[in-house]
């Protein structure tokens, strides 16, 4: 059907290279090992990424309510947090523009980047929530920290499964006028990271 | 008519006049520069990390038929309708006509160097569709009528109020508004209703992974996860030459990708899009545009593991004084001289002569490209190409007799002591030599490494045969 397909295919395989000359290298793991809690949050700051702040006594709710003072919509897309709606709820993705907190939880983090990760399943096929809600708080667990891009390209099962997966790190951000950087240009304006353990 | 070469000396006399822009032009790159050059003393397997690119890309280029083959039927397992276009105009129509099929009036996008080539906008919007940059630089651009000035900052070469003045005269902001803050709070005030009423969505991709059918999308705004999950409909334009063939080998890239474009450990966002998302549809666009012909061309298909960092353009002398629109083409800096005369060699004729020859933009390339020798290989073929102008012809001719005798060569440097301290400037700063325009050379050395050599070395070298 697509002729520009085969000339292209064609072209290529007239003018490439020898193939016997450029072997593949084996897939390596390189760098820092560490997958600890520190490396992480340390990764993370440098992102402009947020550990919230657990007090005394402290649930998620009430560490999000002293955080986010002012927020009307908290939309929950976890099963043990309530929210003032849940993401089921947003019929489109447009509707998740109204959301001033999503709340979420990561599978996995990446120590070396402060990444979380988070694909449709984790946000329950809509995905523009991630990115229209105005902050994003998300549920970690300290035993699902993978040491760096490495290890996490290789050892999680996400990259080959989810349709759409997403490594946040930090907060939207830009530096495109004069080069200030600027925490929060049009997605997410702040991301916090809720440790679970 | 024979198109006209790009006058780059011309553009950048003119981008060198404005004092304020070329100084912050010039520091903030170097800045990037040296940024980068942190992010790369963290990491003791830099160096590995570099070769390890740049042999998966030139296995990838060597093996593109099958990996493209390979990706075209995992991506369409996924439910990704996948197209070919030969050019730039392949690549508009079928664009066009996806957008006609579903009715789409306003198409949202992020940064796409491959949209730029094909002149995207230019087509699609007389035809009734109306195209939104989301990336804060581009948009800038994209009101200014400008072309990007840089692969990455598409408006680095802008000040605070001319952007006020730009939002202004589009947004009705205050045109006397010198916060960066402010502004960019109103580009995402402008850009929310335009994202949430979008007909379609369009991103470029970064990396496309031939083992499981997906492509990498690296922003920091987020405005690609923007124009990809708000709309119902995602098209993907995409190079031919951006494969990898495993996922596991992404961990390479996205480790150099951004620490080399910004000195930023990681993109703030990194997307994989494997398959549509509910509810909505996925087209990836494959366009070759030159790139299969490229890969024929022996010194300079290497040129196509570029990665687009920005990182030449960020260390390269001649790029920080000159600008990126001064080059008159889509691609600037070092990585665009070596690149954009394969699109059109006379047009792009002058750009491999924007270059000290210093080396600097193959030393930081984090695929290795040895940029600085395909400057030298194109100023080759355009000579024989008849593509130089006088200047640079005569100039290059005395050079390659100078060079080519060393008796003369040594004659000329040490002549050059004298002549840098003799000379008037007039001689040394004329019309035959627009770099010196805007520059002092460098104090003349007291002595050469050859004579100092002959007067030293050699005299103990006697000496030690004669004790010996």
């Amino acid at each position: 059907m697509s002729t520009s397909r085969d000339a292209i295919l064609t072209r290529l395989r007239d003018n490439r290279p020898d193939p016997k000359a450029h072997p593949l290298p084996p897939v390596a793991r390189l760098g820092d090992m560490d997958n600890g809690q520190a490396r992480f949050e340390n990764s993370l700051q440098i992102l402009g990424g947020q550990v919230l702040e657990r007090q005394e006594g402290d649930t998620l709710a009430t560490a999000i309510a002293r955080r986010f003072p002012d927020s009307k919509v908290i939309c929950s897309a976890v099963p043990d947090f309530e929210g003032t709606i849940r993401i089921e709820e947003l019929g489109t993705p447009q509707q998740a523009a109204s959301v001033d907190v999503l709340v979420v939880r990561s599978p996995f983090g990446i120590a070396e980047m402060g990444s979380i990760y988070l694909s449709e399943a984790q946000l329950q096929d809509l995905n523009s929530a991630a990115h229209l809600t105005q902050h994003i708080v998300v549920i970690l667990s300290a035993k699902n920290l993978t040491a760096n891009m490495h290890t996490a390209y290789m050892d999680r099962p996400e990259f080959h499964t989810a349709n759409y997966g997403v490594l946040m790190s930090g907060p939207s951000a830009t530096a495109d006028i004069q080069g200030v950087l600027i925490r929060g240009a049009q997605g997410v304006r702040t991301l916090s990271v809720w440790w679970e353990d | 008519m024979k198109v006209k070469p790009v006058n780059h000396a011309k553009a950048a006399e003119a981008f060198i006049e404005d004092t304020a822009h070329m100084d912050f032009h010039d520091e903030r790159l170097w800045d990037l520069r040296q940024k980068r050059d942190g992010q790369m003393h963290i990491l003791p397997e830099w160096q590995e990390l570099r070769a390890r690119a740049s042999a998966i890309k030139e296995h990838t280029l060597a093996n593109l038929p099958e990996y493209l083959e390979q990706f075209e039927a995992n991506a369409k397992k996924n439910g990704i309708h996948v197209h070919w276009a030969a050019d730039g105009a392949e690549h508009n129509r079928i664009v066009g006509e996806i957008l006609e099929k579903h009715g789409a009036k306003s198409l949202i996008k992020s940064k796409s160097m491959v949209t730029e080539e094909c002149c995207m906008r230019e087509y699609l919007e007389p035809r009734g569709v109306v195209v939104t940059e989301t990336d804060l630089g581009e948009r800038i651009q994209q009101l200014d009528n400008q072309m990007p000035s840089h692969i990455v900052v598409p408006a680095v070469h802008k000040l605070i109020p001319d952007v006020a003045k730009i939002f202004a005269e589009h947004y009705h902001t205050d045109p006397n508004d010198n916060s960066a803050q402010s502004l960019a709070w109103q580009q995402r005030l402008a850009a929310r209703p335009v994202i949430l009423s979008a007909d379609a969505g369009m991103t470029g991709g970064n990396f496309v992974v031939a083992e499981t059918g997906s492509f990498v999308v690296c922003t920091n705004e987020g405005n690609a996860d923007l124009s990809a999950t708000v709309p119902g409909l995602h098209i993907a334009t995409i190079g031919i030459e951006r494969l990898v063939p495993r996922m596991a080998d992404m961990g390479v890239f996205i480790r150099l990708l951004s620490r080399s474009a910004l000195g930023s450990p990681i993109t703030q966002y990194t997307t994989h899009f494997r398959g549509p998302q509910k509810g909505s549809e996925m087209h990836v666009v494959l366009v070759d545009n030159g790139r299969s012909h490229r890969l024929g061309m022996e010194d300079f298909w290497t040129s196509l593991k570029c990665i687009r960092c920005g990182a030449c353009m960020n260390t390269c002398p001649v790029y920080r004084r000159s600008g990126g629109l001064s080059y008159g083409a889509v691609y600037s800096g070092p990585i665009g001289a070596i690149i954009d005369p394969t699109f059109n060699e006379r047009k792009y004729s002058t750009l491999p002569f924007a270059s000290t020859m210093n080396g600097s933009c193959t030393n930081v390339c984090p695929v290795k490209i040895n940029i600085h020798e395909q400057l030298y290989k194109w100023r080759r073929v355009l000579a024989e190409h008849h593509e130089l102008p006088f200047v640079k012809r005569e100039v290059m001719h005395m050079a390659g007799k100078l060079m080519g005798q060393p008796t003369l060569y040594r004659a000329a440097i040490n002549g050059t002591e004298v002549a840098l301290s003799t000379m008037p400037r007039f001689v040394l700063y004329n019309w035959l030599n627009p770099w010196g325009k805007h520059r002092e050379l460098p104090h003349p050395v007291k002595q050469t490494f050859h004579s100092w050599y002959k007067q030293n070395r050699l005299k103990n070298k006697k000496k030690e045969g004669e004790s010996a």
